[in-house]
């Protein structure tokens, strides 16, 4: 908001202005959002939370593009890569020159390696941007993300930091205050996993550090450093708001998705004459 | 009605609650009339749910190396016990004892797998609360 | 602590560890007296914690004992003998080397902690069993039965539910000790109650704002719950269920209302009603104890390691080649 230096203006009103803090003239200014507090004091961030943008299908900026061949003739514009913008800083992925090729060689084979496919849990920071909300249940000890998708969930510890005995899907997730975000670190996550629908990959040597920062009541920016030396030249980031259901009786519906993928696992394995459509499956 | 005391039971305890081969039709995958005993190199322990599977290169009387997966437990309560991804490590000689795969291919069950001396897998002596893992309770 | 329970596998006596547990008053099925349990920040019970819910108690009542509902104490004590005793045995047979098997001694898969009850069955009451099934529940399952059979091994939709990696009958609700990796976490946020169980890492978060259920043609494998409190105590109801759920026999008219209240500082109490007007001609009611544990929940992912699965089947389609071959 700016203010109009008017020479006639009296001081005193002058004087008031400037005590009300607002911005002197020129200026723009805006105290950072301060949340809410949870009863123990920390920024709330309690809540059922979704992206909205097409991250999911490729981090990076890109025109709308085609279905993949195998699918093309039969899902047509439904299973188009929808266009974005792009979430990553600087535009492109750093990927090692070596590395580029197998993102390449992903790209060519998405419908047939993408773990999304086999409903497999999609790890971080994918689990956050893929199109179905999450629920942030926060206490004192620890903050649970649980993710419509597949039953995804993990636990934040936020007490001192531990270490994971072995890899994980969901990784493992260390988090800390500071200030107004929520800070997590993610380590331990298996390697099979992808950022996105395009082949976008990492390494068991994948690091992830998050922050998520409320920007206002019913939203929040979510940001993700990603460090992986097997994969990229430097570590790099992605950014994007994350949008409140505000909606009266929001919930995580149940997303079971294994009874989907599983033609695609196991459909070749089928007694021959018989077919998913008429398998008469009434039990179990 | 009673009062009850919670005493915490450590050690071998009655199983009740669900059979714990009820999630998998073993006799289906594995074939008891193909009993096997193998001694081979851990290449790769998956350490993975609902089970582990260890990795392992066989090298037969002709020198020619197979390739073997050997199915063993859920790895959960060894993280409780302490033990980590590094507890079996790549390269320890192990002998198996178990059942091959109905389908003949290089797959086996592992009902009794010891290292090379006859030591069992798994009786290291990790302590508790390594790797952030803390003992049951006392 | 775990080099002793590491040398007892398999073969172990049973060890009891006391916990100096608080006094506590005669405990009621619906109440706890006399012990006042912390609130969270938000003022209500705090029911947080990583939990066993391993049982050594039944489901159901063994028939010998007819309407005893509770041990003595001395019996208690023998019935716990009695139980390392028949451990040994079972894991004895576990290892006949006939036996298609692995060695779940191996994995500390037999280690468990638990809280010992002197109650003769989880189930209560004087029958401590649950009621038998309906005519018209019996004849829903010979149906499925029949339908299924000779079919089993045809493809995946054939398989269990749990052998798929969909849900593990353990999950609930009601909520049942899966024999092992018997671990859930509660954790609480204002007006929500997360309970997430290891097996297989299902979370059900449960409202406590008192909104309505879902509308009744919105059917999910685990139910819809809904929660409120009765003063230290949470009630959960759950309806929705699918017909493809079948807790126990049970049919998709499923009515589940858990109860969990905290005890002391380590142990929950979790009690449940189950009612199915297709299935039991009463409802049925059990009751176990929770026990806190020092770890965290470790990731059960089900579906990315399901291996088991498509070697059944190739197993089976091997086993149908072989048929097929020998019959020429």
């Amino acid at each position: 908001m700016q203010t109009r230096f008017h020479p006639f203006m009296p001081a005193a009103a002058l004087a008031a202005l400037a005590l009300a803090g607002f911005p002197a003239l020129g200026q723009q200014a805006q105290a950072p959002y301060r949340a809410p507090r949870t009863a123990d004091g920390k920024p709330n961030l309690n809540g059922i939370w979704q992206a909205m943008n097409n991250a999911n299908w490729d981090l990076e900026g890109h025109a709308a593009g085609m279905p993949a061949k195998e699918v093309v003739g039969i899902l047509g514009a439904q299973f188009a890569t929808p266009p974005d913008l792009g979430v990553v800083d600087g535009g492109s992925i750093p990927y090692l020159p070596a590395a580029l090729q197998k993102r390449k060689d992903n790209f060519a084979s998405r419908v047939k390696l993408d773990p999304e496919v086999k409903c497999y849990m999609p790890g971080v920071p994918r689990a956050t941007y893929m199109p179905y909300p999450f629920q942030i249940v926060q206490s004192t000890q620890n903050v649970m993300f649980v993710y419509e998708y597949a039953g995804s969930v993990r636990v934040v510890n936020m007490a001192a930091p531990t270490k994971a005995p072995a890899d994980s899907w969901m990784g493992w997730s260390n988090g800390k205050w500071d200030g107004e975000s929520l800070v997590v670190d993610v380590t331990s996550q298996i390697e099979d996993t992808w950022f996105d629908r395009s082949g976008d990959y990492h390494s068991d040597a994948l690091h992830v550090v998050e922050r998520y920062t409320p920007r206002s009541p019913d939203t929040m920016m979510y940001e993700a450093t990603i460090e992986d030396p097997k994969v990229f030249s430097r570590p790099w980031k992605i950014s994007m708001p994350l949008y409140r259901h505000v909606e009266k009786n929001a919930q995580l519906m149940e997303f079971k998705c294994v009874e989907f993928a599983e033609e695609v696992l196991y459909g070749h394995l089928r007694k021959p004459g018989t077919d998913p459509y008429t398998s008469t499956n009434p039990n179990k | 009605m009673r009062a009850m005391s919670a005493l915490l039971i450590a050690g071998a305890a009655l199983l009740t609650g669900l059979p714990a081969w009820a999630h998998h039709a073993f006799a289906q995958e594995f074939d008891e009339k193909r009993p096997i005993k193998l001694q081979g190199t851990v290449t790769k322990w998956e350490v993975i749910n609902p089970h582990s599977w260890i990795h392992l290169d066989v090298k037969g009387p002709d020198g020619k190396v197979t390739s073997w997966m050997i199915e063993g437990g859920s790895p959960n309560a060894l993280f409780r016990q302490g033990f980590t991804k590094d507890s079996l490590p790549t390269g320890s000689e192990i002998v198996v004892e178990g059942f091959q795969a109905k389908d003949g291919s290089t797959r086996g069950v592992g009902s009794n797998v010891v290292f090379k001396d006859g030591r069992k897998l798994f009786l290291s002596n990790n302590t508790p609360g390594q790797n952030g893992a803390a003992a049951p309770e006392n | 602590m775990s080099q002793r329970v590491v040398a007892f596998l398999f073969f172990a006596a049973l060890i009891a560890v006391v916990l100096v547990p608080p006094p506590l008053a005669a405990q009621t099925a619906n109440a706890v007296k006399s012990w006042t349990p912390p609130k969270t920040a938000d003022g209500v019970p705090d029911l947080q914690g990583v939990y066993s819910n391993a049982t050594t108690v039944p489901l159901e009542r063994p028939k010998n004992l007819g309407s005893k509902e509770f041990y003595t104490e001395q019996e208690t004590a023998e019935k716990a003998k009695a139980d390392a005793a028949a451990a040994a045995a079972r894991a004895a047979r576990d290892a006949d080397p006939n036996t298609v098997h692995y060695d779940l001694g191996q994995f500390g898969l037999d280690q468990r902690v638990t809280a010992v009850s002197n109650r003769t069955s989880q189930v209560i009451g004087s029958e401590g069993t649950i009621p038998p099934l309906l005519p018209e529940a019996q004849a829903r399952i010979a149906a499925k039965n029949a339908a299924m059979r000779g079919h089993n091994f045809d493809d995946v939709q054939h398989r269990s539910l749990s052998e798929r990696c969909i849900m593990w009958p353990n999950e609930g609700p009601p909520m049942l000790s899966p024999g092992y990796n018997s671990d859930l976490q509660i954790v609480q946020g204002p007006g929500y109650v997360a309970i997430m169980q290891e097996m297989i890492h299902d979370t059900r978060i449960i409202p406590t704002d008192g909104r309505p259920h879902l509308p009744e043609n919105i059917r999910v494998l685990m139910g819809d719950s809904r929660g409120h409190w009765e003063g230290n105590t949470l009630v959960i109801d759950t309806t929705n269920f699918t017909d493809r759920t079948a807790f126990r026999n049970s049919g998709e008219n499923l009515h589940v209302i858990e109860r969990l209240t905290r005890t002391s500082d380590k142990t929950l109490l979790y009690q449940f009603t189950v009612d199915d007007p297709k299935t039991w001609a009463k409802p049925w009611s059990a009751e176990v104890t929770w026990v806190g544990i020092n770890n965290p929940i470790y990731e059960y992912a089900c579906q990315e390691g399901n291996y088991g699965l498509p070697n059944i089947l190739s197993g089976q389609r091997a086993a149908e080649k072989e048929q097929a071959n020998a019959a020429k």
